[in-house]
């Protein structure tokens, strides 16, 4: 056999044959330890920086799915809030108001700078005017905003307020909205005379009792708006939820706050009874609270 | 009991996001692919920067990797792919032709005369410069085999040559250091 093929089949046999043993005795070297770190510090690079296993990406989109499912119930949530507070009243507890101390010409003075947010664009030609839906969409979703916090420049409703003397009342015609804010009025108030206000402009002839009552709402929170004496204030549940009473069970309500002494707030509800039923006389027990 | 994988799976694991696995396999091949590459390339500088570019690529390279190959194999893919760029870049090569040509030359009986037997040192001096003075595809065919423990198909596989060419510059080789030893 030529020495050639000899040497290698000993060389790809298992020992290496002679070269190979005299290879493994060299010098081993090994690399160097910056190699060593720069390597490992390199491959710890990648995993960290690189991009991430599969599965990984898998919990990045679940978390990612789940953060808009939760905004959105969010979103929904509070835009159906309205309704609910509406459907549960005594949830709402805490609406400070004044609602028979306004002036008549601060609540008129207040309405356009409601509207303007509406209507300016309209005059500007921005945009097309929004439907009515969008309106009361809108409206809805305002009045719970500014029933939470108050309108900048405004200053916040305040739980308790002294009666305000007629010079602030006048006072109120060319300065800022006053105290009393629009949004913290009852809202059954407002949505009476609304309604009273649209149905005496469509049915001017009504003459059914349905209709009679409505002119009456209408009436009564026109007075209401009109002549407003100061009053101590009292909390805008109860007197909503007095105004929604039948008159006897109204007026029975204000025995029963003179039972359980107290004065004032019966005091406040019969002056609401009487600008809501003028026509109806006040009883003669009742008559003293209003003396 | 993770040095216990295979090179494979441990591969498998770092492009997983395994860090230690990487740690692993690159202790089990850091020296054998260091030598292999200081010795063909025969200067440490250059074998210090193909070394830590081998490595970059596995990283890069990572996800890529599937386990029908053998990572030896594959890892000594990269080198030399990396090698061949290098020499491409540096100098011409000497052909096939002209390698025979210093073989023909070369007297095989005078280095199995008794008289020419070397000390053990000096046949390491030789073996260096022989493995020195090889052409780069013999060198490298032994050094993967002397080396790395490669055989003659995954040889081929690394150098992408046949099988019967790597068998002969294996031949080739081992004819060129007989002769530097004897001299």
């Amino acid at each position: 056999m030529n020495p050639n093929d000899r040497d290698l089949d000993d060389l790809l046999g298992d020992g290496g044959g002679r070269f190979g043993n005299l290879y493994r005795r060299l010098p081993r070297y090994e690399p160097p330890r910056r190699l060593d770190r720069a390597v490992l510090g390199e491959a710890s690079r990648a995993v960290r920086n690189g991009k991430p296993p599969r599965r990984q990406r898998w919990i990045v989109g679940i978390g990612s799915a789940a953060g808009l499912v939760l905004a959105a119930g969010i979103a929904w949530r509070i835009g159906h809030e309205p309704m609910a507070t509406d459907a549960g009243a005594d949830r709402v507890r805490v609406v400070p108001v004044q609602p028979i101390t306004e002036s008549p010409r601060a609540r008129h003075d207040d309405e356009p700078s409601r509207e303007t947010p509406a209507t300016a664009p309209q005059s500007a030609g921005a945009s097309p005017p929004p439907s009515p839906d969008a309106i009361g969409q809108r409206s809805d979703a305002d009045t719970v905003r500014r029933a939470r916090k108050p309108l900048p420049g405004k200053p916040a409703p305040r739980p308790v307020s002294t009666p305000q003397p007629k010079a602030a009342s006048a006072a109120s015609e060319s300065a800022p909205p006053p105290a009393v804010a629009p949004e913290a009025f009852p809202q059954p108030l407002d949505a009476e005379a609304e309604a009273g206000k649209s149905e005496n402009a469509t049915r001017p002839a009504a003459s059914a009792p349905a209709a009679k009552s409505a002119r009456s709402g209408a009436a009564a929170s026109d007075r209401l708006h009109r002549a407003a004496p100061p009053t101590p204030p009292s909390s805008s549940v109860e007197l909503q939820r007095d105004m929604q009473l039948s008159p006897e069970d109204w007026l029975s309500r204000i025995r029963e706050l003179v039972r359980q002494d107290r004065r004032q707030q019966a005091i406040e509800s019969l002056r609401l009874f009487v600008r809501a039923h003028p026509d109806r006389p006040v009883p003669a027990d009742l008559q003293p609270l209003l003396d | 009991m993770g040095s216990e994988k295979t090179d494979e799976e441990l591969m498998l694991a770092y492009a997983g996001g395994d860090l230690l696995a990487f740690e692993l396999l690159y202790r089990r091949h850091r020296g054998m692919l260091y030598r292999f590459l200081l010795r063909t390339l025969r200067h440490r500088a250059d074998a210090d920067e193909l070394f830590q570019d081998t490595w970059s690529r596995l990283v890069a390279a990572r996800e890529r990797y599937r386990p029908e190959a053998k990572f030896t194999t594959w890892l000594l893919q990269i080198a030399h792919n990396l090698i061949v760029d290098r020499y491409r870049r540096q100098r011409p090569q000497a052909s096939e032709a002209e390698t025979d040509a210093v073989f023909r030359e070369l007297d095989a009986g005078e280095a199995e005369r008794p008289d020419r037997v070397l000390s053990e040192f000096e046949e390491r001096r030789r073996l260096q410069l022989a493995l020195e003075d090889l052409p780069e595809e013999q060198r490298v065919a032994f050094l993967l085999r002397v080396e790395s423990g490669l055989g003659l198909e995954e040889i081929a596989a690394v150098t992408n040559a046949g099988r019967e060419t790597v068998k002969s510059r294996l031949r080739y080789a081992l004819a060129r250091i007989r002769a530097r030893l004897a001299t």
